[in-house]
C-alpha cells in the first residue's frame, strides 16, 4: 500500500528541515504546534540540541486554539517571549495543525510584525513533506526577508544545504550574515539538494558537491555501486569516479539525474533497485539492509540521518 | 536586555495564593521552551511512557501509525508501522477509507516474515484527526469486522489517541490510552485472590506492597507489564479489585468498575514516610487487610537517617521529569531535614498545598518552570545545590551529582524512599571520590 511503511520509519519531516536550516541564525523559533513536533524536532532531529542551546519553541497550541483559529493569542506569546529573549528575528514554522486548519502564514506574518520591532519570517511547512522542502522553504524565506541586493560585504564562498539532517556531524552552519551578503559571495556550492534549491532560488552560478566526498570515497564502494543518500552525495561520487546510480527518497533534479538514477517514496521501490540492479555495492544509511536481507553484495554504511536518526 | 530565567520563591507564591499563580510557572500561559525535560511532557509519544509505548504495552500487540511522517518520526526505537498521511488525504480524509486494509496488509506482512500475529492492533492517530473530528472507534470496529472471517479472525483493532492537542483537556491523551487499553478487557468470573495493580506500564519496583498482598493471600497481582501473553492479559477482568496508582487511569477504573464490576482504591506515591504509613493504614482498613510496614518504615528511616548523617547540610535541586512529585518531593525532603535551592517543575493548582507548606519551612526555595521560554537563560552559577533529582535538572545543573530517577520502573511507598536515598547517597560518594 502506497504510503505503508513496514520496516523504516518516517524519514525527517519538512519541518525539521526548516528548523535545522534556522538554529545557527540566532532566531527566536517557533513551531506553531501542540508540543509534540516540536518534540520531535529538538528531541530526535536536531543532533546539535543537547550541545547548544538555541531559541526553539512550540507554540503551545491547544484544541481550541486551533478550533477558534487563536492568532491573537500566539502574537501575544510571541511578543511576550521576543521581550525576554534576545533575538534578531522571529521565525514561525508550520505543522500539520496549521496546516489542518488552513493558517494564512502572510496574515500570521503580518500580524506577529505588528506586535515586535523585528523582522519576522513564516516557513510554511506542513509535517507531511519531507525535511529538504522545508530546508528549502526556509532558504527561501530567509533570502526573501534579509538578503541585500548589494551586499556590503562578501564572502568568498558560501555552502548551502550542508545541513546536520543530511550531514550529521560533517555539518556546516551559515549564519544571518551569511544569507544578508549571499548575493555577493564569490562563489556559492550547494552541498545537498536543499542547497541546490536555495541556489537556483538566488538564480545564481553555482557549484553542486558535497565538500565531504569530495575528494573522499568512502572505503569499500567497488564495482557498479547504487548510492542511496542525498542526490548531491550520490553525485559527488559519481563525480568522484564511481560507476553509480543514484537512488533518493528526498529530490531529484534534472541537473542531476543521469540515466538509472532515480525518486524512490516507497520502500518497494529501493527494495525493486537493489534486487534488480545487480550491483556488487550498495552505499546507503545500514538502516535500509533490513528492506533487502537477502542482498549479498558489499554494504557501505552511508549514514544519513535524515533516514536514520544516527549522526 | 537581562538574561535571566523568570524563578519565583516559595514566600512569594504563599503571598500570591492559590489563584494567583504566576503565569510564567503555568502550563500553557506562554511559548514552550524545549529543555530536555520538557521534550518529554510536550509530547505525549515523545519519550518514557508516551502513547505510543503505551499502546505498546498490550501483550502481542502492533501498533499502526496513521499520520502524517512528522508524527512517527521519533519510533525508530519501539515496533510500529506508520501510514504515512499526504496533503490530499488530509483535505479528503481518504487515509481513513485505507485502514482496514492496511491494517490487513500488516498482518499478512508479519504472517509473511513469519512473525507471530497480534492479538490487537492498535491504531495510533495524531492532532490532524482531532482537528478533522475523526470518529476513529468506527473505523476501528470497521477493520475489525473485515477481519471478522478467515485467518484474523479475532484480532482486535483499537485507536490511541495521540492529540498533544487535548493535553490539558478533560481526556488527555494518557488518559485516553489507558481507558483504550482496558477496554480490551471482557467480563469474566471474579477470583477473590486476584488484584490488578495499574496505572503504570512498567512493573513496580520491589516494593512492599507486592509483599503486603501476597501476605494477605492474595495469590494473582497483575500488572500489564507482567502479564507475558494477551490471554493473561485479558485475566485481569477476573481481578477483585484495583488498585491505582497514578491518576491517570482513574478513569479507565472508573470505566472497569461500571463495566467489569471491578472496583477500584487509589494509592499515591509520596516521599514522607509518616504519609506512607497512614496511607497504608487506610489502605488496609478499606480492603480488610492486615498490614504490619514498622520494618518497612524502620528501614526507610535509616537510609534517610545514613544520608543526613553523612551530609547534614544537604541541598537538593529537583526536577519534575521524574519518579516523584517534585513539590512534594521537596516538602517531604525539607520535612527530612535537607534543603532544596531550586525546583523545576510548572505549578498546577492541584500542587499549590506543596509549595505552601514548602513556604512556611523553606521560603526562599526557587521555583522555575521547564516551559517557560526563560529557561534559555538559565545560569548554573546561581544554584547552591549539592546533588539534583530528575534528568531535567541534570540538564540545568551538569557539574552537579545528580540522580535521575525516572526509571520506566515505578518506585513506590517506603522502597521509593529507602532507594532514593541510597541512590543520592552513593551519588555523592562517587563525586566525592
Amino acid at each position: 500500500m502506497k504510503g505503508l511503511r513496514k520496516a523504516l520509519t518516517p524519514f525527517a519531516p519538512d519541518q525539521s528541515g526548516a528548523s535545522g536550516v534556522l538554529y545557527s541564525m540566532g532566531a527566536l523559533t517557533v513551531i506553531i504546534d501542540a508540543g509534540g513536533c516540536t518534540g520531535n524536532v529538538c528531541g530526535f532531529d536536531e543532533p546539535r540540541w543537547h550541545d547548544t542551546r538555541s531559541a526553539v519553541f512550540s507554540a503551545g497550541l491547544r484544541d481550541m486554539d486551533a478550533i477558534l483559529g487563536r492568532d491573537e493569542l500566539l502574537a501575544s506569546k510571541i511578543k511576550l517571549a521576543a521581550e525576554r529573549i534576545d533575538t534578531s528575528f522571529v521565525a514561525v514554522v508550520g505543522t500539520p495543525v496549521p496546516a489542518t486548519i488552513g493558517t494564512d502564514y502572510k496574515a500570521l506574518k503580518k500580524l506577529i510584525g505588528s506586535r515586535i520591532n523585528i523582522p519576522v519570517i513564516a516557513v510554511p511547512t506542513n509535517g507531511m513533506k519531507l525535511y529538504n522542502e522545508g530546508e528549502k522553504e526556509a532558504y527561501k524565506a530567509l533570502i526573501d526577508e534579509f538578503a541585500a541586493e548589494d551586499p556590503s560585504d562578501s564572502k568568498e564562498q558560501i555552502v548551502l544545504g550542508m545541513t546536520p539532517l543530511t550531514y550529521g556531524k560533517d555539518h556546516i552552519d551559515i549564519s544571518l550574515d551569511d544569507i544578508r551578503n549571499i548575493r555577493g559571495a564569490g562563489k556559492l556550492i550547494a552541498a545537498s539538494s536543499s542547497g541546490i534549491d536555495a541556489c537556483m532560488y538566488l538564480g545564481r552560478e553555482f557549484e553542486i558537491v558535497s565538500p565531504v566526498y569530495r575528494n573522499s570515497i568512502p572505503e569499500g564502494i567497488k564495482g557498479r555501486t547504487l548510492v542511496c543518500h542525498d542526490e548531491v552525495v550520490g553525485k559527488t561520487l559519481r563525480d568522484a569516479g564511481v560507476d553509480c546510480d543514484i537512488a533518493t527518497f528526498f529530490k531529484l533534479h534534472d541537473m542531476v539525474k543521469q540515466d538509472g538514477d532515480k525518486k524512490i517514496t516507497e520502500e518497494d521501490e529501493f527494495i525493486e533497485m537493489v534486487r534488480k540492479g545487480g550491483y556488487d555495492t550498495v552505499a546507503a544509511d545500514i538502516c535500509l539492509k533490513e528492506l533487502v536481507p537477502d542482498y549479498d553484495g558489499s554494504w557501505v554504511d552511508l549514514k544519513c540521518f535524515a533516514i536514520s536518526g544516527r549522526t | 536586555m537581562e538574561h535571566k530565567a523568570v524563578y519565583y520563591t516559595a514566600e512569594e507564591i504563599l503571598k500570591r495564593g492559590k489563584n494567583d499563580i504566576p503565569s510564567e510557572l503555568q502550563s500553557g500561559m506562554s511559548l514552550v521552551y524545549s529543555s530536555p525535560a520538557t521534550l518529554a511532557y510536550n509530547s505525549p509519544g515523545a519519550e518514557g511512557f508516551g502513547v505510543k509505548r503505551a499502546g505498546l504495552s498490550v501483550p502481542e500487540s502492533v501498533m499502526l501509525i496513521v499520520a502524517p511522517g512528522c508524527c512517527g518520526r521519533n519510533t525508530s526505537l519501539i515496533s510500529s508501522m506508520p501510514e504515512e498521511m499526504s496533503e490530499p488525504d488530509l483535505v479528503t480524509g481518504r487515509h481513513l477509507n485505507k485502514i482496514p486494509d492496511a491494517v490487513r496488509e500488516v498482518l499478512e506482512f508479519l504472517r509473511d516474515n513469519r512473525r507471530k500475529i497480534p492479538k490487537a492492533v492498535m491504531i495510533c492517530i495524531t492532532c490532524v484527526d482531532a482537528l478533522l473530528g475523526t470518529d476513529m472507534d468506527r473505523v476501528c470496529r470497521k477493520a475489525e469486522d473485515a477481519l471478522a472471517e478467515g485467518e484474523f479472525k479475532g484480532v482486535k483493532v483499537r485507536p490511541c489517541y495521540m492529540y498533544a492537542l487535548t493535553r490539558e483537556g478533560r481526556r488527555p491523551p494518557m488518559v485516553h490510552v489507558r481507558q483504550t487499553i482496558y477496554s480490551l478487557l471482557e467480563p469474566m468470573q471474579k477470583d477473590a485472590h486476584s488484584v490488578n495493580i495499574i496505572g503504570g506500564f512498567a512493573p513496580l519496583e520491589n516494593t512492599e506492597l507486592i509483599e503486603y498482598l501476597k501476605l494477605a493471600g492474595i495469590r494473582n497481582i497483575r500488572q500489564i507489564s507482567t502479564c507475558r501473553t494477551y490471554e493473561e492479559f485479558l485475566q485481569m477482568a477476573s481481578a477483585n479489585f484495583n488498585i491505582v496508582i497514578d491518576p491517570e487511569v482513574r478513569a479507565a477504573a472508573e470505566d472497569m468498575n461500571k463495566n467489569l464490576n471491578i472496583p477500584y482504591i487509589e494509592l499515591t506515591r509520596v516521599y514522607s514516610t509518616d504519609k506512607i504509613s497512614s496511607q497504608y493504614k487506610a489502605f488496609a482498613s478499606v480492603t480488610g487487610i492486615d498490614i504490619v510496614d514498622s520494618e518497612e518504615k524502620a528501614e526507610a528511616d535509616e537510609a534517610i537517617a545514613r544520608l543526613k548523617k553523612a551530609y547534614p547540610d544537604l541541598v537538593f535541586n529537583i526536577g519534575e521529569c521524574t519518579n516523584a512529585n517534585a513539590f512534594e518531593l521537596a516538602l517531604s525532603l525539607t520535612r527530612m531535614g535537607f534543603k532544596v535551592d531550586e525546583i523545576y517543575a510548572a505549578l498546577a493548582p492541584e500542587n499549590f498545598v506543596y509549595v505552601k507548606n514548602l513556604a512556611l519551612l523553606s521560603p526562599d526555595t526557587k521555583i522555575y518552570c521547564n516551559m517557560e521560554p526563560t529557561m534559555l537563560y538559565y545560569r548554573i552559577s546561581q544554584s547552591k545545590a549539592h546533588v539534583t533529582v530528575g534528568k531535567d535538572a541534570k540538564f540545568y545543573c551538569p557539574d552537579i551529582p545528580n540522580v535521575a530517577w525516572n526509571q520506566d520502573t515505578r518506585p513506590f511507598g517506603y522502597q521509593g524512599v529507602r532507594d532514593l536515598m541510597n541512590k543520592v547517597f552513593e551519588a555523592l560518594k562517587e563525586a566525592k571520590a
